[in-house]
């Protein structure tokens, strides 16, 4: 068989057994040893454990259930709360003032747990109710949340960087980096949009009492005084400086990464056990069952998805199709945007680690090809990730917004979505023309 | 199968402390490097052989839970009863593959151990302890599914 045809079959394969159901780990594994019987040599399969364990076992990768503890011991605490009252206190006087603070407390909490889902439901088990007490529309309320959480994958540390780091062989500094520019662009997209919203449902509201209608919660106002404001910090401090301490170290060339996950899981944990009280071992169990269930279940996947790529690049089916690729003398935007609108169906189905895993042999060399920076990739590819998160039928955040809110239905939260991800595409256009946006930083700090 | 269940049960207990010990030792690489003049050379790989046993040995536990994710999108199209055996299906080839990767992780435990292999770092660890986590959790992981598929069938 050539090369062609067994791409082909791989291909084919793949998609037939994972839509059969069968978990992600365990579909990458099979095809990948099937096709080793088939087509590589006998002695191939007595290495496939030890294959498997050499992808595994850096320590880049396998800090990744430490970064998952550190989020879960944050995110199963009452700091996400705190948080969430002491933005909304201080950024009461802005107009649309608490989903802005909603915003913030999604950025803030993800860049402190790294997580998407947790981040949801920390800030919005507390901002979805009292946004919808103040009279925001209750698909508004939970899109904002939805998006806001999806900056988890962005900001650093942040897991699917980790591995985009290493399908790339990028500096995994320069990659956390370059996400924080392009994090607060998001942020003040968010912001706009909820300050303009916020406007026109307050029009909407006056227009409504002015003809006799109902009052709307939207033209209360509220006030807090100082003393209130002042009495929310003490809380939120510590988390603020567990964050800035984890940067530092890291950045000021103190720990690795991999160092940085274990000093700030270690830290979390210390963290809610003297602010919280959370320490017994029927407190700490849900942490660490999270933790164990989500980290098993990753870096499975990730160990079955490198040898499935192992595989693939050994049969010359990844240089093959990208050679193919390169051959087809796109021009750099037209195969930039092919590449992503790619991703973005992957997305419908797949998780961001195995699109990551699955699809890096195959587009990076074209893409370097072409002169783009795979640093600044890696964030767009991040961002266009982001958007699968939320949109169905996967939309891992959709799920968390309906466990957190179960009374708003499906229909309206994906539509209060909806203009939440045209800001990502925006975002993405923007980082097109101004890829500085994301590059300046690393560019400065890491020579 | 009671017996499984605590069993996974002592895994997730032992596999938390595992993650606390891992993490403290990266900490306490941290600090060594940047408060003493000693080297920092086993506390990486210690972490890997920690975390490769969480990973490895939980397995069973999460799959217990139905946590190893799949495409759920045949689901909700399948009439119940053809539903009812694509799952049984798709667990049976599921605990195949794992039986074979189970049964290569033995025979790469055994070569280790029996020729001596070890890391080709500095410390040099021998390299059948996080073979052996890896082949016992995936016999375990084994067995739990295919106690999933006949409880089913």
């Amino acid at each position: 068989m050539s090369t062609v045809e067994i791409g082909v079959l791989y291909g084919v394969a793949t998609l037939l057994v994972m839509f059969s159901g069968m978990p992600i780990a365990f579909a990458l594994g099979s095809v990948a040893t099937v096709f080793m019987v088939f087509f590589m040599p006998t002695s191939a399969l007595d290495t496939v454990t030890q294959n498997v364990y050499e992808e595994m076992s850096a320590i880049t990768l396998l800090s990744i259930p430490l970064f998952i503890l550190k989020g879960a011991a944050i995110g199963r605490s009452p700091a996400g709360r705190d948080l969430y009252s002491a933005l909304h206190v201080w950024m009461s006087r802005l107009p649309g003032g608490l989903g802005i603070a909603n915003i913030f407390a999604c950025a803030l909490f993800a860049a402190m747990a790294g997580s998407s889902p947790a981040t949801c439901s920390a800030i919005g088990s507390a901002g979805i109710p009292e946004m919808r007490k103040r009279g925001y529309p209750p698909g508004f309320a939970a899109g904002l949340i939805a998006a806001g959480g999806t900056l988890g994958i962005l900001l650093p540390p942040s897991i699917t960087m980790i591995l985009y780091a290493v399908a790339s062989e990028q500096s995994l500094g320069k990659l956390f980096l370059a996400g924080i520019g392009p994090a607060l662009l998001l942020v003040f997209f968010f912001a706009a949009y909820a300050a303009w919203r916020y406007g026109h449902e307050t029009r909407k509201a006056r227009v409504t009492l002015a003809g006799g209608g109902a009052t709307s919660a939207l033209l209360d106002d509220e006030h807090f005084t100082l003393g209130q404001k002042f009495a929310a910090l003490p809380r939120v401090l510590p988390f603020v400086l567990l964050l800035t301490g984890v940067m530092v170290a890291l950045y000021g060339g103190y720990a690795t990464p991999s160092e940085t996950a274990g000093l700030g899981a270690i830290l979390a944990l210390v963290l809610i056990a003297v602010i919280y009280n959370v320490w017994r071992p029927a407190q700490l169990k849900p942490i660490m069952e999270n933790t164990i269930r989500e980290g098993s279940m990753l870096m499975l996947i990730i160990g079955m998805s490198l040898f499935y790529s192992y595989v693939m690049s050994y049969l010359h089916i990844s240089q093959s199709a990208a050679e193919w690729v390169v051959a087809q003398h796109l021009s750099r935007w037209v195969l930039l945007a092919a590449i992503l609108v790619m991703v973005v169906m992957l997305g419908f189905f797949l998780p961001p680690v195995s699109i990551i895993l699955m699809t890096a042999p195959i587009i990076l060399p074209p893409l370097r090809a072409a002169g783009f920076d795979l640093v600044w990739f890696g964030v767009i590819m991040t961002i266009v990730m982001e958007m699968g998160l939320i949109h169905p039928p996967v939309g891992l955040n959709l799920f968390v917004i309906k466990n957190i809110a179960p009374d708003i239905p499906l229909g309206d939260v994906v539509w209060g979505v909806v203009p939440f991800v045209l800001l990502m595409t925006l975002a993405v256009v923007v980082l097109c023309f101004a890829p500085d946006i994301a590059m300046w930083l690393p560019d400065k700090l890491i020579k | 199968m009671k017996a499984l269940d605590q069993l996974n049960r002592a895994i997730v207990v032992l596999s938390s402390i595992a993650l606390v010990i891992a993490g403290a030792v990266l900490t306490y690489s941290v600090i060594l490097r940047n408060f003493s003049p000693e080297p920092t050379d086993w506390q990486d790989e210690f972490s890997v052989f920690m975390l490769i046993g969480v990973t490895f040995g939980a397995s069973a536990w999460v799959q217990s839970e139905r946590g190893h994710i799949g495409i759920e999108a045949v689901k909700v199209l399948l009439p119940p009863r053809i539903e009812r055996w694509r799952q049984v299906v798709v667990d049976l080839l599921s605990a195949a593959f794992c039986a074979f990767f189970c049964w290569k992780s033995w025979t790469l435990w055994y070569e280790a151990w029996s020729e001596g292999y070890t890391s080709a770092t500095s410390w040099a660890p021998p390299l059948w302890i996080p073979y052996i986590a890896m082949s016992l959790g995936m016999t375990l992981l084994t067995f739990q599914i295919l106690v999933q598929a006949f409880r089913r069938s």
